[in-house]
């Protein structure tokens, strides 16, 4: 691209900004809002007053659906993998290749340094809980439109801001750490695992927390037009990459770290024979005074 | 469920369950799994590769132990086959050396019974002649020529016979 080229293509850009800006200017004060920052804000929390019907079945919250749409995306794309990729992979890796068995070698990697015990079952908890958390916060950035009972749009937010997904997901994570413990140690497994019995509500709200202030400033950044030109990369993209790798690592390496301490075997501790070491200590405290 | 805070669904909780549980067993069948298999499959075959590699090197390592080994017992076999076949010529040679001094008798005393064989013919051959010449000089004597032509005579045969 010579210099003229780059020089025309900034102008044009910049033009095109400038027209959407100012489009969004002029337009801002007839857009329909049927809730307010307020509204919106509360109901992300608290999911009241947006449902969406599941199959006309139930109403339920949008976090549900969205947790159905990722499942499915990722379904689908292991389908295609296992179809299309994974026969044609050689021992030299391509890139595409190397991606996927860095996932998979990433989570094993992990399952394996923190449990000794049966850490294949860890393996592939690990790995689906990380690709879930982390595809399912990347699935808010894409904006997928769900229509509520109201009738109003809504787009779908990531499943696990949602505190129903967020408890889900720390509380099986907490009865994955409590089975490794039982498939080691039997019923002493479950004393371990009871003695760190506020794990699953601090993963759970720590999920919650981390993802729902993150879907909170996004909301809060796109319902105000203004602030819609620029602000979104940092916020909407780079803070949602962000918490969707923290959050993943987080919760997988919490899982793996618990269940590696559960699964450990208990050694058992030799009897103290208290009785007669005293015996013992006073005969030779006798003859020490004698 | 009402009642309870931030209107925590449990129904909602379990089907988000049910969802999660459908795609733990999806990915692990569909992606986890195979991958997995194909990576260790990969470490176990060049695992194979090294342990076949070691394997070869042993062996190699072997055979030279063995070689050198046999180069070192070789310098003493020559030795012993040096000196074996020293003893195999020295014998051969005593042999030979027998063999020769046993011709060299054989053809000695052969020699020596040639030789008397034909002294003997020689001494009866002039034995005949003195006999002759003694029975010709006896003759003359008795038919009348003198000594002297006789014994010149005498003397002229001798030295035509040595001619």
């Amino acid at each position: 691209m010579t210099k003229a080229d780059r020089k025309k293509a900034i102008i044009v850009f910049a033009v095109l900004a400038g027209v959407f800006l100012l489009g969004s200017i002029l337009t801002g004060g007839h857009g329909e809002k049927h809730e307010t920052v307020q509204e919106m804000m509360q109901d992300a929390v608290m999911h009241e007053l947006n449902k969406v019907s599941l199959f006309g079945i139930k109403d339920v919250n949008p976090g549900l659906i969205a947790a159905f749409v990722v499942s499915g995306i990722l379904i689908l794309f292991a389908l295609i993998c296992r179809l299309f990729v994974i026969p044609r992979f050689k021992l030299v890796p391509g890139k595409f290749q190397m991606l996927l068995e860095t996932a998979v070698g990433l989570f094993d990697g992990m399952a394996k340094s923190n449990s000794h015990h049966l850490n294949k079952f860890l393996g592939a908890y690990i790995f689906t809980a990380g690709t879930y958390i982390f595809t399912g916060t990347i699935f808010e950035l894409f904006g997928i439109q769900a229509i509520t009972t109201n009738g109003h749009p809504i787009s779908l937010p990531a499943p696990l801001a949602d505190i129903n997904g967020a408890i889900m997901m720390g509380c099986l994570s907490y009865l994955v750490i409590m089975s490794g413990g039982v498939a080691v140690n039997g019923i002493k497994g479950v004393g371990k695992a009871l003695k760190d019995f506020s794990l699953p509500i601090s993963m759970s709200f720590r999920m919650f927390g981390a993802l729902l202030s993150g879907a909170l400033v996004t909301e809060l950044v796109y319902y105000y037009s203004a602030l819609s030109y620029g602000l979104p990369i940092i916020v909407g993209v780079l803070f949602t990459l962000l918490h969707a790798l923290i959050q993943a690592y987080v919760l997988t390496m919490l899982t793996s770290m618990f269940y590696g301490e559960n699964a450990e075997k208990s050694e058992k501790k030799p009897k103290k024979k208290k009785a007669k070491d005293k015996t013992v200590i006073a005969e030779a405290d006798q003859a020490a005074s004698a | 469920m009402t009642g309870l805070p931030l209107n925590v669904d449990w129904q909602q909780i379990l089907l988000h369950l049910f969802n999660f549980t459908i795609l733990f067993g999806a990915l692990y069948v569909l992606l986890y799994k195979p991958v997995k298999d194909f990576m260790d499959g990969r470490e176990a075959h060049y695992a194979e590769m090294d342990s076949a590699a070691e394997k070869a090197l042993a062996d190699a390592e072997s055979s030279k132990e063995t070689y050198e080994s046999k180069l070192k017992s070789f310098d003493a076999e020559i030795k012993a086959e040096r000196s074996k076949a020293g003893e195999e010529i020295d014998e051969e040679k005593k042999r030979r050396l027998e063999a020769a001094k046993t011709e060299a008798d054989k053809i000695i005393s052969d020699a020596k019974a040639e030789a008397e064989a034909e002294k003997g013919k020689i001494i009866a051959s002039a034995q005949k002649d003195i006999t002759k010449l003694i029975s010709e000089a006896m003759e003359k004597l008795a038919i009348g020529e003198s000594d002297k032509d006789v014994f010149d005579k005498f003397l002229d045969a001798a030295e035509g016979e040595d001619k």
